[in-house]
Parts: C-alpha cells; structure tokens; sequence
C-alpha cells in the first residue's frame, strides 16, 4: 500500500487520490517560481552598455559636430590633446569606472591614426580587448563606434571611439 | 455533476471536502506568489534604482536648454504610502541621483554629463517629475 495517500476513496472501481504528490508539486512550482523572480528581482539593471553608448555619443558630439570635426583636435597634430576639457564631462570621484580611447585617421591611411587620445581608467583597454569574442560581466562594458568626419578643408577623417564603463557594484549581481 | 441527496452519502461528501480544500490550497499558494511577485516588483528597492539609473541616464542623454517630464506614478503612489513628502523623492547633488521612495536610504546613482541640472515635483495632484537642464557648469 501507498503510504503517502492521505485520502484514498475507492467508489465503483474508481480511484480519486489527492496524495502528498500534489501538494509537494504545488509546493515545488510555486517555490520554484519564486526562487527565479527572486533571482531576477535581486539583480540590478545593468545599463553599462547604455552609458558606455552615451559617452561616445557625447564625446562624439565634441570632437565632431554636423560631420565637421573640432579644428582643436587637429590643428597641430604634432602636439598629442591629452584630455577632452572642452567637453562638458564630469565623472565626479568615479573617475576609475570610465574609460574612453579616441583615434584619428585620416581616410588614406586606415592602417596608422596620427592621433590618439586616452582618459580614465587606462587598463581597461586591456579588459576590452579581452572580450572581443565573449563579455564578462565582472568585466568592464565595452562599446565601440566609428564615424566619418570632414575638415574645413574637406580632408576626410575616420573617427573611432571606444568607451568602458566598470561600475560592477551598481550593475551587477555580487 | 450534484447528484440527488448526494449530502446523505458520507463517502461522497468526503470527497466533495477534499476537492474543495484541494482548491483552496491551489488558490493560497497561487495567491501567496501572486503577492510575492507584486511586492517584488512594486518594491521601494526596485523601483528606486530603476527610477535612478532613468533619471541619470536621460541626463546624460540631455543637452542645455532642455526639460524633461517623467511619469513616477507607482514612485509616488509609494511614497505617499511610506510618507516621504513629493518633493524628497529625487534629489541631485554633485552629478549624482538618489531617489527615496522608503524611510531606508534610497538609491543613488552618478552621471557624467556636466550639466547644472534641477529636479522638482509636478503640480499636484500631477504624479511627474520635471528634469531641468539649465546649462552647462
């Protein structure tokens, strides 16, 4: 005899059980259930990639407006900009958590930028690199763009801009 | 099917119980989660960092001279349930954020577009907060 039956009624050769199984399997899914929405729930939204995305998009802005590029960045190409002061950016005490590489090309020569400029936390570059093929979340977020951009004298320049964002205490699940 | 005078058979009225208490275990375990997801999601701890990592992110997104208005109803729906006044649910200071909608803490997080910007409660009973952008710094 089944001894997990807690009610057993047997009428006309029919059997109608409920037995420790359906409440276990009750149990089971609805703490299952919750157990996934816990796990879901307990993890922050991760919108590195968002931020990472913004931050080119605004460096972008400074060092190209219209498709024309800021002549600052190219009037002497032998003296290397350092910082983007005229940039309207201020990441406050979290310095450390961003990072941004910006190369200058000109268009008949891809293989080799004439100018490059780097912020931020410079061993990121490094962690970017890393996650060519696959992202690591514990890893900075890494974001990548290119554009074209003209000169006053219509020179032609390709423009590539790579950003990374780390914040992992605020974007990810420790 | 109700059978005629199925309440005269013990058997049968057993078996109606069970089925019925079957039911209702279903319907409170149901309920229970049901309530667990709501509290989950509507939580003060999940809304304040959704609301805060909007809230900094459409700065960073911004240029001067721009307003934004953002609906906040659950915000401040729980807010007045936890009686945090409107106009302490955001507050931005030093490129930073914070949204409170529970007598705990509240939920910070940073932006990097320099930006002078200020943050107010809609006219009441208007459930939005306006977003300023009045310059660059």
């Amino acid at each position: 005899m089944v001894t997990n039956k807690i009610f057993l009624n047997k009428r006309g050769g029919g059997e109608e059980i409920i037995s420790l199984y359906l409440i276990a399997m009750i149990f089971v899914v609805a703490g299952g259930l919750a157990g996934m929405v816990f796990i879901f729930a307990g993890s922050p939204y991760d919108v590195r990639e968002i931020e990472a995305t913004l931050l080119i998009d605004k460096i972008a802005d400074c060092v190209s407006y219209g498709g024309k590029i800021n002549e600052s960045f190219i009037l002497n190409k032998e003296i290397q900009k350092t910082n983007l002061d005229n940039c309207h950016l201020n990441f406050g005490d979290e310095e450390e958590e961003f990072f941004y590489k910006i190369i200058f090309y000109e268009v008949g020569d891809l293989e080799n930028s004439f100018m490059e400029i780097r912020g931020g936390n410079l061993n990121f570059e490094s962690s970017c690199e890393v996650q060519d093929e696959n992202e690591f979340s514990i890893l900075p977020k890494c974001v990548e763009k290119s554009f074209y951009s003209l000169d006053n004298l219509d020179n032609q320049y390709i423009i590539k801009i790579l950003t990374a964002v780390r914040k992992i205490e605020k974007n990810v699940k420790k | 099917m109700f059978r005629k005078g199925f309440l005269k058979n013990k058997k049968g009225d057993a078996n109606l119980l069970w089925k019925v208490l079957s039911v209702l275990l279903v319907l409170v375990v149901l309920s229970g989660f049901l309530l667990f997801l709501h509290s989950k999601i509507n939580g003060a701890v999940v809304l304040e960092q959704s609301y805060s990592k909007n809230i900094a992110l459409l700065i960073d997104a911004s240029t001067p001279v721009m307003d934004m208005k953002l609906n906040m109803d659950k915000a401040f729906d729980l807010a007045e349930k936890n009686k945090i006044p409107r106009d302490d649910i955001v507050k931005i200071k030093n490129n930073t954020v914070t949204v409170r909608l529970s007598q705990k803490g509240g939920y910070s997080y940073s932006f990097f577009n320099d930006v002078d910007v200020s943050a107010y409660a809609d006219i009441y009973p208007n459930k939005n907060y306006i977003i300023k952008i009045n310059g660059y710094k």
